[in-house]
């Protein structure tokens, strides 16, 4: 793969981020904690409290800001702790902050780009209905030949699976044999047996990725 | 992993588990510092240790309900604990509990109060009285040991016979690297100190077994009732403990951020780094690209 460090990389399809969670995703190697406040924005950081390095996905997110489970912490949106409870009256060093990367959310999927304030344009992509997330255990370039990806990394497919559905599979890198595949869909049906058939066609290119044998 | 080089790690003593966990005619494998490790006792029950690939047998001790080896030469006795001889008390086996963490990770979490409201809430701490005031901490030098003295902390339901909030009063003693206890204010003795040990078997750098043994003044619950208490805190700490990052302790400056609630382990930490210690330690070249 090319330089990972500045490119978009689509880690989790938007409707798995609701407000108020937290979602932990793993982009080539890397722990990265991805959560929505109340007032809708999105952000990616690492994952991992500055204080003892507990993962902030285990975190809880109230309001706007996120808190660490082991001790309270409480950081806002700019990624900068605010609280620390342990001391309540101390006023928090402006130090003292969680690594932030840079994310946008385009097409009903969530970017994000490790270069944080050096991340070049955001992507531009046609917009698609979320439809489901499945860990393929191949490594990525594997699954781009699978799927013939033929646009540049990271490669956005389309591939009619019913008259008048296409797919929208993009990738991302987990680790040297495993990607994250998100699917969505255009056109077609939003009922939830039609959804369903849709998903389980996913499922179905995972299961044949992962059983023909190793592409070249 | 093969057998840690670390001296100032290999030169201690360890428990291997409570001596009921090893029935009389019996041959347990175990493993400490990356060594694999044979106990075996006799149908009398005398007990025999030894390093498999090594000839001869460790060094055995019986003390405190458990069974002590070590694979260096310690230099010092076994800690002494005087409250282990004191005939009202009573001694109550938790049994080992496995945890993907490094062992002094393991033991800084023993000594951290601030944690009490987020990981054990409303049991050891409640979210609306988060404050650690200040305490004292000291390295003994005479003994070799750390304490932290002087501290309190509301707690909900200190322990498996509180029926009700009390500002705990706690000490903190640390007598070797993965040796930790508390001194803490019992629910039905304010006078006297509940005795709360964990004595961390180092298996591999990021994997122990803490073997937690309690010495508590406490005529009312039963021995499940404590255990049971005991084995709650310690699944809600290992929650914890098996998901910071990195896994073995980073001793570098600026890894982490202690704040004045963290003086125990900052000076644990440098503690740690006087005496050399490795085995579960952050090496600098696992973070140089970071």
């Amino acid at each position: 793969m090319s330089d990972p460090d500045d490119l978009w990389h689509p880690v989790a399809l938007s409707t798995a981020v609701p407000a108020g969670v937290t979602r932990a995703v793993i982009l080539d190697g890397q722990e990265i904690v991805l959560w929505r406040g109340a007032d809708g924005a999105t952000h990616a950081w690492e994952d991992r409290c500055p204080h003892r390095g507990m993962r902030l996905s285990y975190g809880f997110v109230r309001g706007s800001a996120l808190n660490c489970l082991y001790h309270g912490w409480e950081y806002e949106g700019s990624s900068r702790c605010v609280r620390i409870p342990a001391h309540p009256d101390l006023d928090v060093p402006k130090t003292i902050k969680a690594r932030s990367y840079a994310l946008v959310e385009a097409g009903g999927l969530v970017w994000i780009n490790l270069a944080g304030d050096a991340a070049p344009a955001a992507p531009s992509i046609d917009a698609g209905a979320p439809l489901i997330s499945v860990a393929v255990d191949r490594p990525i370039a594997d699954l781009r030949a699978f799927l013939r990806a033929t646009s540049t990394y990271p490669a956005v497919i389309r591939e009619d699976i019913f008259d008048g559905v296409a797919l929208l599979l993009t990738l991302h890198p987990v680790g040297p044999a495993k990607t994250m595949l998100h699917a969505l869909t255009i056109g077609g049906s939003d009922l939830p047996a039609a959804r369903r058939s849709y998903a389980a066609a996913v499922r179905g290119l995972r299961d044949e990725a992962e059983t023909v044998a190793k592409v070249a | 992993m093969t057998k840690t080089s670390d001296q100032a790690s290999l030169d201690q003593w360890y428990v291997l588990g409570a001596i009921g966990d090893f029935p009389a005619g019996t041959t347990k494998p175990t493993r400490l510092l990356g060594a694999d490790l044979e106990v075996r006792r006799g149908p009398g029950g005398a007990f025999e240790i030894a390093e498999l690939g090594r000839n001869g047998t460790l060094p055995v001790d019986l003390r405190y309900g458990h069974l002590w080896t070590s694979l260096g030469s310690p230099g010092r006795p076994i800690f002494a604990l005087p409250e282990n001889d004191e005939p009202d008390r009573r001694a109550v086996y938790c049994g080992g509990v496995h945890v993907r963490a490094s062992g002094l990770r393991v033991v800084e979490n023993f000594l951290d109060l601030a944690h009490f409201p987020y990981v054990h809430t409303e049991i050891l701490g409640t979210e609306s009285m988060p404050e650690v005031a200040r305490y004292q901490v000291e390295h003994r030098e005479e003994v070799d040991e750390v304490w932290a003295t002087k501290c309190t902390f509301f707690q909900p339901k200190a322990a498996a016979a509180a029926d009700g909030g009390q500002i705990s009063q706690y000490m903190y003693r640390v007598t070797s690297p993965f040796h930790v206890m508390l001194y803490k204010t019992p629910p039905t003795a304010p006078n006297r100190w509940d005795v709360i040990a964990l004595f961390v078997q180092p298996v591999e750098e990021d994997y122990s077994i803490a073997h937690p043994f309690m010495l508590v003044i406490d005529e009312v619950s039963s021995d499940a009732d404590l255990i049971a208490f005991q084995q709650m805190i310690f699944l809600q700490d290992r929650i914890v403990l098996e998901n910071q990052r990195p896994r073995l302790l980073p001793l570098a400056p600026g890894r982490e951020t202690p704040t004045r609630g963290d003086l125990s382990s900052v000076i644990y930490r440098r503690w740690l780094k006087e005496k050399g210690v490795r085995f579960g330690v952050e090496e600098p070249a696992h973070y140089a690209h970071a």
